[in-house]
């Protein structure tokens, strides 16, 4: 499903954030992306989000080397894949509901026809009270299971997080990785940046360890 | 809750939210902007009516002016004069101004209460056309040359100055609006770039879930085009207003001596139908150039972003 080959990556002159990178991941598989601040791993992420290109190296998604494709081509790409942020990015002005079918809104789609399936979605994360709530008076878990819900509302194939887990308590984040975990189980191939250590010794998927922009995968 | 419900499912709120600061600041310097474009606009088409009928009026009119000379009898002269131009063919009458008539003509730069009887004025000849096209001018010309110290006046250098005066004037308000225009557009440019600037989240957001620019500029232009249909609403509605109020100001004027002069020169102070037809077509094309505009700059700094 991803295919890096001997990637890097850097902004500008500076230097190489990230070095001959060089992986496989299959569908339906579950890493976790893990390395000191600084070491990479959102670079990585937006590569694999497929908002930066690489400087050099060959990147394949579903098949397709996407460091030749256009603009256009990527955008339809992306919609294959779901994001969840650290800071998790809701729109304010919009509620939990509206927040959480953008992706489908921004794919055409009547309310009529998706608002069943994000009712659903909503209340199989929790926030089935909270539909109509804004996100300026959600709690920080409330708002990482919104972005979630956003993030999986359009069945990604591709479910990638970064630090989903950092503005939570240690308690929300076992939760949150135990739905992580649910959607895998259901087909979504899920990376998540991380660097909590107590998650990656509960939860024991294969992570793949950044450090000096050099990528190192422990199975 | 049920009821929130309602309201949500009935209308989503709008991706990029309706309220802020530069759709505000937007909307009321485009309100300006169409105000100034319809005063201007409205002011080009008073002077070119006022110019239109002003020519009409002086072009249906000819003076015989008769100077005093020596020997000639006067009332003699006038007499001549008006039959002469009674017998032109396209002159419709022709009436000699009495001597009272011609002293208050000169009265402005003479001043009131002075005896001009000693005083040898030129006479004037008022002569009314039927058919200005067809008036035989040239012949009336020859046949006055019968009458010692008469001149014809045939206003033309007038007119022509008018219409050159006219002309110049509705050039530069078409100027004025172009250049109204090219500030519409550049301040519309500079307010879209802050508002994108200020909705750089919303933007990245949507690039993430994977919207298209075009859906992202869609958006952000439906935004603008309501923003610019309610500017341009709310200047064109001042700017009727405005000359419906110089209209009656004007109207309170011409009580006054003054009034009549300028009634003369500027005609009524009142745009007619096709004037505020205009003023509504206004509207419409600041709305346009207002979406259209935001369109092209939001579509530019969506372009930058993804480079």
């Amino acid at each position: 499903m991803i295919e890096f080959e001997n990637v890097a990556l850097r902004y500008g002159e500076g230097p190489e954030i990230l070095k001959d990178l060089s992986f496989r991941i299959e569908p339906g598989s579950f890493h976790f992306l893990t390395g000191p601040s600084g070491a990479g791993k959102t670079s990585l992420l937006r590569l694999l989000l497929l908002s930066l290109k690489p400087t050099r190296g060959r990147i394949t998604m579903f098949g397709q080397d996407v460091t030749r494709l256009d603009q256009d081509r990527l955008l339809e790409l992306r919609r294959h894949i779901g994001i969840v942020f650290q800071e998790f990015r809701l729109l304010d002005h919009l509620t939990t509901f509206e927040n959480v079918a953008l992706p489908l809104r921004v794919l055409g789609q009547p309310e009529s026809a998706y608002r069943a399936n994000v009712e659903e979605l909503l209340t199989w994360v929790g926030l089935g009270t909270r539909m109509d709530a804004h996100p300026l008076v959600l709690s920080g878990g409330e708002k990482q299971r919104a972005a979630i819900a956003r993030a999986v509302i359009s069945r990604p194939d591709i479910l990638l997080a970064d630090e989903p887990t950092g503005n939570v308590d240690p308690a929300l984040s076992e939760r949150l990785l135990h739905l992580f975990a649910e959607l895998n189980r259901m087909g979504t191939t899920i990376i998540i940046a991380t660097h909590e250590l107590h998650l990656l010794q509960k939860f024991r998927f294969p992570r793949m360890s950044l450090e000096h922009g050099e990528l190192k995968i422990d199975d | 809750m049920t009821d929130l419900h309602f309201g949500r499912r009935n209308r989503p709120a709008p991706i990029v939210p309706q309220r802020s600061v530069s759709g505000r600041t937007l909307m009321l310097l485009v309100a300006i902007m169409t105000f100034l474009s319809c005063v201007t606009l409205g002011s080009v088409v008073l002077v070119q009516k006022s110019a239109i009928a002003w020519s009409a009026d002086v072009g249906r009119q000819l003076t015989i002016q008769i100077r005093p000379v020596e020997g000639e009898v006067m009332d003699s002269n006038l007499r001549t004069a008006v039959s002469l131009a009674e017998a032109t063919p396209g002159v419709a009458s022709a009436r000699a101004l009495t001597l009272e008539q011609s002293q208050a003509l000169i009265e402005p730069w003479l001043g009131k209460g002075l005896d001009l009887s000693d005083l040898q004025i030129p006479r004037l000849v008022v002569v009314e056309l039927s058919d200005p096209a067809h008036a035989d001018i040239e012949g009336l010309r020859r046949d006055l040359q019968s009458i010692r110290g008469a001149s014809l006046e045939t206003h033309a250098a007038w007119r022509q100055q008018l219409n050159a005066m006219a002309g110049t004037v509705v050039i530069s308000g078409l100027l004025v609006l172009a250049l109204i225009g090219v500030a519409t557009v550049l301040a519309i440019v500079f307010a879209t770039r802050g508002t994108m600037a200020s909705n750089r989240e919303i933007v990245d957001v949507l690039h993430f879930i994977g919207a298209s620019n075009r859906f992202i500029a869609g958006e952000f232009q439906g935004r603008f085009l309501l923003i610019g249909f309610r500017g341009g609403l709310l200047g064109g509605v001042a700017a009727i207003v405005f000359f419906i109020l110089a209209g009656m100001a004007s109207h309170s004027v011409s009580d006054a001596a003054s009034g009549a002069q300028i009634n003369v020169l500027f005609g009524q102070f009142a745009l007619g139908f096709d004037g505020v037809l205009g003023i509504a077509a206004v509207i419409p094309v600041i709305a346009a150039l207002t979406a259209i505009t935001s369109r092209l700059t939001v579509r530019r700094f969506l372009n930058q972003i993804a480079s």
